[in-house]
Order: structure tokens, then sequence, then C-alpha cells
């Protein structure tokens, strides 16, 4: 029997590896594909290609769901939170890490914890909160939420690497006439881009794909984000699967775009957070 | 550092803390302590707004509520299910893709996006697979039981459909961990152990599979924890139904909360769910650590 040179095996179980892939792949392709359907073609014949490119799902389902405000909404809220939170997450475990003794300790400890409390449990105060504090319908609102409930993570990440910086490099910054602010910005935040990648990552995806909390607390139709407003979609075009399919393929695009894009950061961003768990 | 510069420090470090502290604060801790289980204790309809005291009754009530028992259930079911379905899945796919391949990063791609796409787009999807591409495809090939099968009509169908498009959006995310994991294992393990003839099924189970405690571990922590909080997919697929047999805790506690407007009465429901999280969440972790064989 003859040897398969190495290469050539590569491709042939590369190949029906990536047959695999698209298999798993292959419900989302669907919706891709029938999104360019008339009604009564999907309704006929569900995995049949289109016939032609028909694109007035699209632009029809773009009309009535509000696609770019809810996408705008998104992005606000997202980028928003992405931000505060790391930056806050990031100062924060940079002063825990540097207190000594007990109150250290206890910080820690204290935000680890916030790990363990589902967000199911505190929905109910949440929404009233929300109301008190005048956050209902804000997407300020959903930003510092969500930023709360992130933080515990964020800072357990970052305190996890911030022990493994060596102090001489700070203690040489100082020497140098670096005041605290700079030290923490120009010399140890650069030292912790990965963690900082990770952390970013996670809330991005965590904050783009939320539902709950934006549905608890946005009702108006103006400031729903994509996942919501697709869900509000749903009910109210049940039996035209044509619109819904389309919404659903516009809805999910362009997190299947940043994905492509940042694949790199994405994946080692995941992995590393979750191991650090 | 010199302990003169860390007292001129350290009222900086406590400022620091403190912008993170407060969103903390404010959104979950301060929630949970002076929101949540204060409110456990009362009879409580946020639309009548009727607050009356009732010391444990709700705590009580909970052990005769068949709805939240069986969704404590179905909750355990899910996630057993899942976490088998998915670990064994992702570890396959993972042995597959950490080979040198073809256009490895793209069939990578493949079995992750599922992942990164949310939990109510991702039922829709599915929605469409169960009522349109199934009996499509079915109809074709002239298997009219499959075709007619209704996956949204009876408990154990969609059980069936909420733990598949459980097990197809997770298998991703632990697939990288697996292969992160396998790329932590040294080569020379590999060879020697190939020298010792233990290659193919052997290899995996007596030496990957050992080596790969670390990463399993992380793996059923993160599949059990996110079981009970299962809350996206159960909606947007079956919605609970039929008849709540498909109601996932905190669905249960969801509806009770802003479907009954129960208020007090969910909040007693989200204490018990935060204590059987911390539980298995202390538990997992006392175990798995104790098995974790070093690389």
């Amino acid at each position: 029997m003859h040897k398969m040179s190495s290469s050539t095996k590569n491709i042939l179980a590369g190949i029906g590896v990536l047959m695999l892939g698209c298999i798993f792949m292959m419900p989302v392709f669907l919706i891709f594909m029938n999104a360019f359907k008339p009604n009564k073609d999907i309704l006929t014949n569900f995995v049949a290609f289109p016939k032609s490119l028909y694109l007035n799902n699209f632009t029809e389902a773009m009309d009535t769901m509000n696609f770019w405000v809810s996408f705008k909404n998104t992005v606000i809220v997202t980028i928003s939170t992405v931000l505060l939170s790391t930056f806050t997450s990031f100062i924060c475990a940079f002063g825990i890490s540097h207190l000594r003794g007990r109150i250290s300790k206890f910080f820690y400890l204290f935000f680890v914890m916030g790990q363990i409390i589902p967000f199911h449990t505190v929905m109910i105060a949440i929404s009233v909160l929300a109301k008190k504090a005048h956050m209902n319908n804000t997407l300020w609102g959903l930003v510092v939420l969500n930023s709360g409930f992130f933080s515990s993570f964020g800072i357990m990440t970052f305190v996890g690497f911030l022990r493994g910086v060596p102090k001489e490099l700070e203690e040489a910054a100082t020497l140098d006439g670096c005041g605290l602010w700079r030290t923490m910005m120009q010399v140890v935040f650069p030292l912790v881009r990965p963690t900082t990648v990770t952390v970013g990552v996670l809330f991005f995806l965590w904050s783009w794909n939320d539902f709950l909390l934006p549905s608890i607390l946005v009702s108006e139709k103006e400031l729903r984000t994509i996942t919501v407003n697709l869900y509000m979609f749903k009910t109210a075009t049940n039996a035209q699967w044509n619109l819904l399919i389309a919404g659903l393929t516009l809805s999910m695009l362009p997190i299947i775009a940043i994905y492509i894009v940042a694949q790199k950061y994405i994946t080692s961003g995941l992995t590393a957070g979750a191991v650090k768990y | 550092m010199s302990d003169l510069l860390y007292k001129k420090y350290k009222k900086y470090y406590l400022m620091l803390i403190l912008p993170a502290l407060f969103l903390y604060v404010f959104s979950l801790v301060g929630p949970l302590i002076f929101g949540t289980i204060p409110s456990s204790f009362y009879d409580w309809n946020i639309i009548e707004g009727s607050r009356n005291f009732v010391g444990f009754n709700n705590y009580i009530r909970i052990f005769e509520d068949k709805n939240f028992i069986n969704s404590i259930i179905f909750t355990t079911k899910l996630a057993l299910f899942t976490i088998i379905g998915t670990n064994i899945l992702a570890f396959a796919i993972a042995l597959m893709i950490n080979e040198k391949l073809f256009a490895k990063s793209v069939s990578r791609a493949m079995f992750f996006i599922p992942n990164i796409i949310s939990g109510i787009m991702v039922s829709f999807v599915w929605t469409f697979i169960f009522t349109g591409a199934i009996p499509s495809v079915a109809k074709h090939l002239g298997m009219e039981s499959i075709a007619n099968i209704s996956w949204f009509g009876t408990p154990n169908m969609s059980a069936l459909a909420v733990i598949i498009v459980s097990i197809w959006q997770s298998t991703g995310f632990l697939m990288m961990l697996y292969i992160a994991g396998l790329q932590t294992i040294p080569d020379d393990v590999i060879e020697a152990s190939k020298l010792d003839g233990c290659t193919g099924f052997k290899k995996i189970f007596y030496i990957q599979v050992p080596l790969l405690m670390p990463t399993i571990t992380i793996n059923l922590f993160v599949s059990i924890a996110s079981a009970f909080k299962a809350f996206d997919i159960p909606l947007a697929l079956t919605a609970g139904g039929p008849a709540k047999s498909t109601q996932t805790v905190a669905l249960n506690i969801y509806n009770d909360a802003f479907g009954a407007f129960r208020s007090g009465y969910a909040s007693a429901k989200s204490v018990i769910l935060f204590l059987i999280v911390a539980l298995i969440t202390v538990i997992q972790l006392r175990i798995t650590r104790k098995r974790e064989v070093e690389a």
C-alpha cells in the first residue's frame, strides 16, 4: 500500500473537517439563503436555492423593524460599556493589587463574590431601582448597570495579572519622576494589554448579545437594542417568514462581521478569559 | 516599594477603587441586599402596590409550588444532557482540529460562530430549522414520520429541541478551551507515548484526557453555571411550553416576576436560585481541584 504524503493527507483531512464545519453551520447558511426568497418559495421548499436574488425582504424588514436605530443603540451601549467597565475595572484592580494587608484582601474577595450572583437574582430589584433612579428607557442606564455587573469579572482578571507585574519597574518609573497616574497609565497599562483584550472582548460580547436587561429596562421603541428589537419583531410578524428571516439575517450579520475582522483577538481573549476563571 | 511611598499613595489607591465599587454596589450588591433579600419576606405585587410582611411564608410556599419544582427538575435534566453532549462533541472536534490541517482556521470559525450569536437569534434560527428545514428535507426523502414530528407540541420533543440548540450554541466555546488545553500538552509526552505503542483511543484516554483535567474542570464549571442561568434559549424557542414543561428556573422566576407580578414570591425563588448556583460552584471546585494532574 502506498503511503500518502503528509501534505495530501493534511489537505484531505482538512477538507473533511471543513465539510463537518459547514454541516455544523448549516442552520445559519439556510437562514441566509432563505432571506433571498419570497414568502411562498420559503413555504414550498425551505432547502431549495433561491431562484433569483430577491432583495425586497431586506428593504421591507429594515423599514418595519427600524434596523439602523437599533443598530446605533447597540453600538452606543456596547462601546460605552466596554470603555467604562474596562477602565474602572483596571484602575480598581490596580488599587487593590497595590494596597497591602487585610484591606486589599477584603476588597478582592468582595468583588470576586459577585461572580456567583446570577443576574436573575437581582432582576426584580433592578427593575424597581431603574424606575426610582430614572434609568428606565435610557441608554446610559444600560451602560451603568452592565458596567456594574461586569466589574467583578474584570477586577478578578486584572488583579490576577497585575500581581505578576514586577514592582521594580514601577519603582524605576517613580524614581524617574513619574507620578502615580502616569506610572499606572503609561508604564503598567501597556504591560497588561493581553488582559485588557480579554476583558474588553468579553464585555463587548456580553453587552452586544444581552437580552434580559435591555428588555426589562427599555420599553420605548426608539431605544431598543438589536436583540430586543428582533424579539419584538418576531411577535409582530409571526406569519411572514420572509420578513422575519431577513430581519434575523440582518441582526446576525454585524456580530459575524465583527468576529471575522477581530477573530484573532476574540479567540485569544475568550480562551484566556476562561482559563483564568 | 518603600513604606514611605506606600503611606503617601495609600489614599490614592483607595480612590482608584471607588468608581468600580460604586458601580458594583449600585447594580449588584445593593439590589441583592436591599432589594431581593428583604422583598423575599413580603407578599408584594408590583402592579397593585400592596406590600405586606409575611415572614418565611414565601419560602414555605416554594416547596409546594409544582411549577417551580418541575422547573428545577427540567433545569437539572437540561444541565446534564447539555454538559455531557457539549463536552463530548467539543472534545471530539478539538481533537480533529488540533492536528495539522488544511483550512484549519476556517473550520474552527465554523464551529465557533454559533457561540458569539445571541441566544435569542440562535433560537430563532433553529425555530426555522425545526419547522421549515427538517420537514422539507424529510418530505423529499419520503420520511413522513420525521416530517410530521411536532417539535414544540410535546414536552419530550420540546425538551429535546432546547437541548439540541443549547449544545449547538455552547460547543464552539468549549472546543476553543479544549484546543487551548491540548496545545499545552508537550510534544515529547505524545512522542514518548507513541514509542510505547500508545496511539489512537489509548492516546486519547490514557494521555490526553488525564492531562486535560484542568481544562475539564473549567469546562464543567462553565457548563453547570450557565445551565442554571439558562434563559434566552428556552424563552425564545419554546417560551417554556408546552404546559410549562421546558421552563428553566430562571424563566420560571421571570414569568412570576414580570408576567404575574408576584414580586415578593419571585424574589424568594431567586434567593433559592442564588443559593443553588453558589452551592454548585463550591462543590464543583472542591471535587475537581483534587483530581487535577500536573502536566
